[in-house]
């Protein structure tokens, strides 16, 4: 399931990438756009002006070659460009078409460049309008200049940039979207996979994920799958060997325990040291059988519990069987009778029986045992009358081969049973704790799902 | 007559245990170390109940279940080291009465032993008292009678061979016909099990006893499941 908790920002860092990738692709282009198309429009606004500012001045001057003629008269008769200007300075005086263009109008360095005899021209803003200056000199001391404004440019312009600029919005969200749709098409397969994951850690070991041509994802599929391959048989490896070890102890076992109870009901023919040596053999021979157990269900147990046999309990009927057959009367059991939990009766059994074994081994003996109804769960308390457990200890008895440091006498147990109770309640959708009992002593508390009947 | 019992286990500790005290509880037992010899054994003197180790070399358990039950209804208790649900559903199927796994007490086998012979004793004398002949199945031209007073089960003139366990599951349900019996209550009344015992006991002999009894065992009208109850008998 990780797999599929990371394709997320996978899939978000894929479409980011390309809106990113758009969106500097579409800038870089539209900048390069707009710097061309305006380049080429102030030169070719530039070349027209200047163009018509020779004509203009040849006009001016052959007007002024007439002597006498005042300036103003000949600029009253000029044609300027709309909204532009001509002015002429003429002996340090300056005549101009129009009256709000003054003479700081022309940028000081132009008016040195034009006296000197050389025609130019400026850039500049007229009246807070962008205006292209050009100037020519007429004669000694008399120099023209046309003033041509390029609001209607800077329009342009305008107009320019802002097309490109929701061109470049839109390359960025249309990149989006493909990164989106790329994203979805490269993890694609990885949600497969993570599927596939998922079902096989579910237990369905016979999973693989299937095959493809491509290339790209061969690779990935071939691996996977040979992974697990490997783990498959790995873990049939392992339950074949839980099992043929379960099948060789079990022989041995089964002469010992027939062989005991045979010794057993011949007590009587014995005298009463051998009794005793029969009897601490009967115990641990117990001991042993129930060890065995444990482990051997600890290795299904990693397999996977199997809970296709689970059924309707009632779960008062239960914990009665289970202190009736460890030896305590059932009358140590409390509560409401009719509750049912879904479960495998065999694995919950085991589980409660080793819970009723702690208590006898490590609690000074089970006090009580209670069935307390909360919501829509069944909780099980399981008292026992010695020093409770440390807080410190409280999470690590729940661990395999877990050995509390307290409390340990003579007959300790396999470290499992705890761990296998855990576990098989778990499997179950409850949980198991250990809290303090009121009083004296630890108390472990099962909760079970409440089923409806 | 002291109950006549074959014990086949290759495991010779296991079956010199076993013997001697099955011996002390009255019964008298004869040993067998594989499937042909227990065959051999059978073919000689036939015993009461077969008791047999599903693990042995040469020729399993299972093929001499089979094998025993192709030729009659002795019946027969598995003894398994496997605990594995497939085995042990594997035995039932191949036509085990009960089973018991290793390491088991020999009170087990005892108790396994008294429930098939209650078995024995309930369908040929308690049961009949009240209702000698049901007709389980009255379509003619063969219709399928139980003889509680003769413990048979016919259908039109034919007998159906039914094995004690069979038989003694069959009368269960007949008894309270339309009623919903519980797989529990079945397991209680005829294997003698108590809360822990297994309920695959009573579904695999429920399908045995439907290939035998039912016109269409794939589709069962006369021995019904009721889901998540159990299963009631519904004479035709």
């Amino acid at each position: 399931m990780r797999l599929s908790l990371r394709a997320r920002p996978l899939r978000g860092r894929i479409a980011l990438s390309f809106t990113l990738g758009a969106l500097l692709l579409s800038t870089a282009l539209a900048t390069f756009t707009f710097l061309v198309a305006r380049s080429y429009l102030v030169g070719q606004r530039e070349r027209a002006a200047i163009r018509q500012t020779y004509l203009d001045a040849a006009y001016v001057r052959n007007r002024l070659a007439a002597p006498g003629t005042p300036v103003a008269d000949v600029l009253a008769s000029a044609d300027p460009p709309p909204d532009g200007a001509f002015v002429v300075r003429r002996d340090g005086q300056w005549y101009s078409t129009t009256l709000g263009v003054d003479p700081p109008t022309v940028p000081g360095e132009l008016q040195d460049q034009v006296r000197s005899g050389t025609a130019g021209y400026v850039l500049a803003d007229v009246n807070g309008e962008p205006a292209l200056v050009s100037g020519v000199s007429l004669s000694r001391g008399t120099q023209f200049y046309r003033v041509t404004p390029l609001t209607e440019l800077g329009d342009t312009l305008h107009t320019v940039s802002a097309v490109l600029a929701v061109g470049t919005g839109l390359a960025a969200a249309g990149g989006a979207l493909l990164g989106r749709w790329a994203s979805g098409k490269a993890t694609q397969p990885l949600n497969l996979v993570a599927a596939t994951a998922a079902e096989i850690a579910g237990g369905s070991l016979d999973t693989r994920l299937p095959n493809t041509s491509d290339p790209d994802l061969a690779i990935i599929v071939g691996s996977f799958n040979s992974m697990v391959d490997t783990l498959q048989q790995r873990l049939e490896r392992d339950s074949r060997f839980a099992a043929d070890v379960g099948h060789e102890l079990r022989s041995p076992l089964t002469t010992l325990v027939a062989s005991v109870e045979l010794l057993d009901r011949h007590r009587d023919d014995f005298p009463p040291r051998a009794v005793k040596a029969l009897d601490l053999v009967t115990g641990d021979l117990t001991r042993l059988q129930r060890m065995l157990d444990n482990l051997l269900h600890m290795a299904k147990a990693d397999a996977g519990l199997d809970l296709t046999d689970a059924t309707p309990l009632p779960l008062a009927d239960l914990l009665r069987h289970v202190l009736d057959r460890s030896g305590y009367p059932t009358t140590l059991l409390d509560g409401p009778d009719d509750g049912l939990v879904l479960g495998d009766k065999i694995l919950l059994d085991r589980a409660f029986t080793n819970l009723v074994d702690n208590a006898g081994r490590h609690g000074g003996g089970l006090r009580a045992m209670t069935i307390r109804p909360e919501g829509r769960k069944l909780l099980v308390f399981v008292d026992d009358a010695g020093l409770g457990v440390p807080l410190e200890d409280r999470e690590r008895i729940f661990e395999r081969f877990a050995t509390s440091t307290a409390a340990r006498g003579s007959s300790s147990g396999t470290g499992l049973g705890l761990a296998l109770a855990s576990e098989t309640l778990a499997a179950h959708g409850g949980a198991l704790w250990c809290t303090d009992r009121p009083g004296r002593g630890a108390r472990f508390v099962a909760s079970l799902p409440r089923v409806s009947p | 007559m002291p109950e006549h019992l074959l014990i086949v286990e290759d495991d010779d500790r296991i079956r010199t245990v076993l013997r001697l005290g099955l011996e002390d509880e009255g019964y008298e037992v004869t040993e067998a170390a594989s499937a042909e010899e227990a065959l051999d054994s059978i073919a000689e003197a036939p015993p009461d109940v077969l008791i047999v180790d599903l693990g042995l070399g040469g020729m399993d358990g299972f093929s001499l279940i089979r094998t025993v039950r192709r030729s009659g209804d002795l019946p027969v208790i598995v003894v398994s080291a496997r605990t594995d649900t497939h085995d042990i559903v594997a035995g039932l199927e191949a036509g085990a009465d009960d089973y018991v796994t290793k390491p088991f007490q020999i009170k087990e086998i005892s108790a396994r032993l008294r429930a098939l012979r209650r078995r024995v004793v309930t369908s040929s004398t308690a049961s009949a008292a009240h209702t000698p002949e049901i007709i389980l199945d009255a379509t003619e031209p063969h219709p399928l009678v139980l003889s509680t007073a003769r413990g048979t089960v016919r259908r039109g003139e034919e007998d159906v061979h039914l094995t004690l366990t069979e038989y003694g599951l069959l009368c269960e349900l007949a008894a309270t016909p339309g009623r919903v019996m519980s797989r529990q209550l079945l397991l209680e009344r005829v294997w003698d099990q108590g809360f822990f015992g297994d309920e695959r006991l009573v579904d695999v002999h429920v399908r045995r006893l439907r290939t035998k009894i039912e016109r269409d065992p794939s589709n069962p009208q006369l021995v019904v499941t009721v889901r998540g109850l159990g299963y009631r008998l519904d004479v035709q």
